[in-house]
């Protein structure tokens, strides 16, 4: 759960973020501190791939938003999780 | 600091992210972590980009893919051959069969002395053929026997026990134990003037006290045989004793076993 992609869709789900933005809203629902470089790296990386995009702003604050194509993506990671977390507290219940 | 490692970033991401990356790094109080994370993200972008770099002109000039690849398994290939032949020296296979010197032969007990010339040491064999009870099975005392007298050292159920009474300390130790300390042993005389016949034991619990000396400080049994038991006890003399660095009192128990019948043949062996 600490891959910082899925995170940021995560938190872009929710609404357009800047990089901050994004930083704070992780760290409230995940615990997790991203680091700058890590944050931007991943925010590289899902620019690259469409997942998300930049929003036009005026401000030097660059908002960010999640493509259609990253929704479906967070979906699927999400419901892989699901499983995972499921099959892993059935075994501890059953260990 | 962190805006001068930003800098690491190559141009192409820079110009992309330069404005909003320094607008995050005025809302953050960057910490040496957050300067640590930048400086290996740029390192990887800028690593990244070289890379890319050359697979596009690579591609552009023609030249083919493979050549990289090939040079980079190479390279890889010569630094392992190299910390191989490095180590080569510094390492020596493991013997399959380690050689090793035979064990010493185990040091012999010292024999105890005693001075009673009646006395017969590891005489096991001599007294299972007494008429007397058997000594508990996996019981290793050690026995003395003369003329249907035998002393039995018991299995104290407290050995290493230490009692106090005021500032006096006696601590347990089993008699056999104290076997190589022993100075002088006298066996108790049969009471010929007792008419009982068969087997009888009696129990006698002394303490050694710090100049060697032996005192009787209780006994079990039928009267006439724990005053012969007795009185044989208190002329025993152990070395004086020590424990931890320390003179000590030890106490013992013995159990003494009557015979009349080889008391009356004069069996000694």
């Amino acid at each position: 759960m600490s891959d910082p992609t899925i995170l940021i869709l995560a938190s872009l789900a929710d609404g357009d973020k800047h990089g901050y933005a994004i930083m704070e809203d992780i760290q409230v629902f995940a615990g997790i501190r991203l680091g700058p470089g890590t944050l931007y790296g991943a925010i590289g990386r899902l620019e690259e791939r469409g997942w998300i995009r930049a929003v036009k702003s005026e401000s030097r604050k660059q908002p960010y938003q999640i493509t259609a194509e990253g929704s479906q993506r967070l979906k699927q990671q999400l419901t892989l999780l699901e499983q995972v977390v499921r099959t892993g507290n059935r075994r501890v219940r059953e260990a | 600091m962190i805006r001068w490692v930003a800098r690491l970033y190559p141009t192409k991401w820079r110009n992309r992210y330069a404005a909003e990356f320094d607008a995050l790094l005025t809302e953050i109080a960057p910490s040496l972590r957050d300067v640590c994370d930048v400086l290996g993200h740029a390192l990887r972008v800028r690593a990244t980009a070289s890379i890319e770099a050359c697979m596009m002109s690579a591609a552009v000039s023609g030249t083919p893919l493979r050549i990289p690849v090939v040079v980079s398994v190479t390279a890889h290939a010569l630094m392992i051959s190299l910390v191989v032949l490095a180590s080569w020296g510094y390492v020596t296979p493991m013997p399959l069969h380690v050689a090793t010197a035979p064990l010493p032969p185990p040091t012999p007990e010292p024999p105890p002395q005693v001075t009673d010339a009646r006395v017969f040491p590891d005489a096991g064999s001599l007294y299972s053929s007494l008429p007397l009870r058997m000594p508990v099975e996996g019981d290793a005392s050690r026995l003395y026997v003369a003329e249907g007298v035998g002393i039995n050292f018991l299995s104290l159920p407290d050995i290493g026990a230490t009692y106090r009474q005021g500032n006096t300390e006696w601590r347990v130790w089993p008699g056999q134990a104290l076997e190589g300390l022993i100075v002088r042993r006298t066996l108790p005389e049969y009471p010929r003037a007792i008419k009982t016949r068969g087997a009888v034991s009696v129990f006698v619990e002394y303490l050694i006290t710090r100049d060697g000396s032996v005192k009787v400080l209780r006994t079990s049994g039928p009267a006439p045989f724990t005053s012969a038991a007795q009185s044989a006890i208190e002329q025993w003399v152990y070395r004086p004793l020590e424990y931890e660095n320390r003179p000590c009192e030890v106490v013992s128990r013995v159990e003494v076993r009557f015979d009349s019948e080889f008391a009356e043949s004069g069996m000694s062996r």
